[in-house]
């Protein structure tokens, strides 16, 4: 549910902010997954937390790459609000 | 028997109580009007998610999520949302096509359902959870597997946020000399002039280029 709820912000959200939540609350309902599976197995292992060390890494690298492009694209538009450009853009050749 | 069944009942009503604050702090983490209240909710929703893990069995990682996601990934986000002076604004969040949320439940609900069927599917009931290690074997555990036989991967990892630092750092200083362009162009007039003509100038270099025409006879 975790991963669907955050994969219905990434869609219908336009706020770059509120993506990056998003993206960030799937990445918590794949985690959780992991670790389930990874419990519910015939021989105690440590993959699945591994794995989750590894996506928990990832997430935070991806996270700081998002921000950087976040803070690159309002310095651009002056705005966080994905698709504002190109509505701004259309209005001034109409 | 009967303490078993109690413990049994105990557990899942914990699962059931973690499982609603977890989604009702992540709904309200995308849905909240304030941008900074929805960054704090993600941040509770991420501690609440470390419960699962203690529930699981994995102390490590309710140390890791409570440090990364809490206390880093939160902080990060909130500094973001400081740093920029329209954050808050979402203007087109009120022209929202129907169309666009109907095919944002349409897909959350298909993968709500596929994950539905693979838990329906998994043969929970036939493989008991097996009791983990002790919290001290377990540690050492985790870090024999990690360093041991997949000493790579870490390093992987390793190279993957150090790619990251490095890319964002790249894309900020980008961002500077982009800045920075109209403000040297400003100091040497010829060279100003043959911009003009090219006519090559975008919205941020104009307002920086104001700015420095300003700045100039103070």
């Amino acid at each position: 549910m975790l991963i669907g709820l955050g994969a219905y912000g990434m869609i219908t959200k336009r706020n770059l902010i509120r993506i990056i939540i998003g993206a960030e609350i799937m990445a918590n309902g794949v985690n959780i997954a992991l670790v389930a599976f990874s419990v519910y197995t015939e021989v105690f292992t440590f993959t699945g937390q591994s794995l989750v060390i590894i996506v928990i890494a990832v997430t935070a690298a991806h996270t700081a790459l998002a921000m950087a492009l976040m803070l690159m694209y309002n310095a651009r538009y002056s705005t966080v609000d994905l698709g504002e450009p190109v509505v701004s853009e259309g209005r001034r050749h109409e | 028997m009967m303490m078993q069944g109690a413990e049994v009942l105990l557990e899942q009503a914990e699962f059931i109580g973690v499982a609603v604050i977890v989604l009702v702090l992540a709904y309200l983490a995308l849905e909240h009007k304030e941008i900074t209240y929805a960054v704090f909710f993600f941040g509770f929703m991420a501690a609440a998610v470390a419960g699962f893990y203690l529930l699981l069995e994995a102390p490590f990682l309710v140390g890791l999520q409570i440090a990364v996601y809490t206390g880093g990934i939160s902080a990060l986000i909130i500094f973001g949302v400081l740093l920029l002076p329209r954050a808050q604004d979402s203007s087109l969040e009120i022209f929202q096509t129907a169309r666009r949320r109907r095919f944002g439940l349409l897909l959350s609900g298909a993968v709500m359902l596929l994950s539905a069927i693979l838990a329906f599917f998994y043969p929970w009931s036939d493989l008991p959870p097996v009791s983990p290690p002790e919290l001290a074997q377990s540690l050492q555990g985790l870090a024999a597997w990690l360093w041991s036989g997949h000493g790579i991967y870490v390093e992987m990892v390793a190279l993957i946020m150090l790619t990251a630092l490095v890319g964002s750092v790249a894309i900020l200083k980008m961002m500077k000399a982009e800045e920075l362009r109209p403000l040297t162009t400003e100091s040497h007039p010829e060279s100003a002039g043959k911009k003009d003509e090219s006519g090559s100038s975008s919205a941020p270099q104009t307002e920086t280029g104001e700015g420095a025409k300003e700045a100039g006879p103070e």
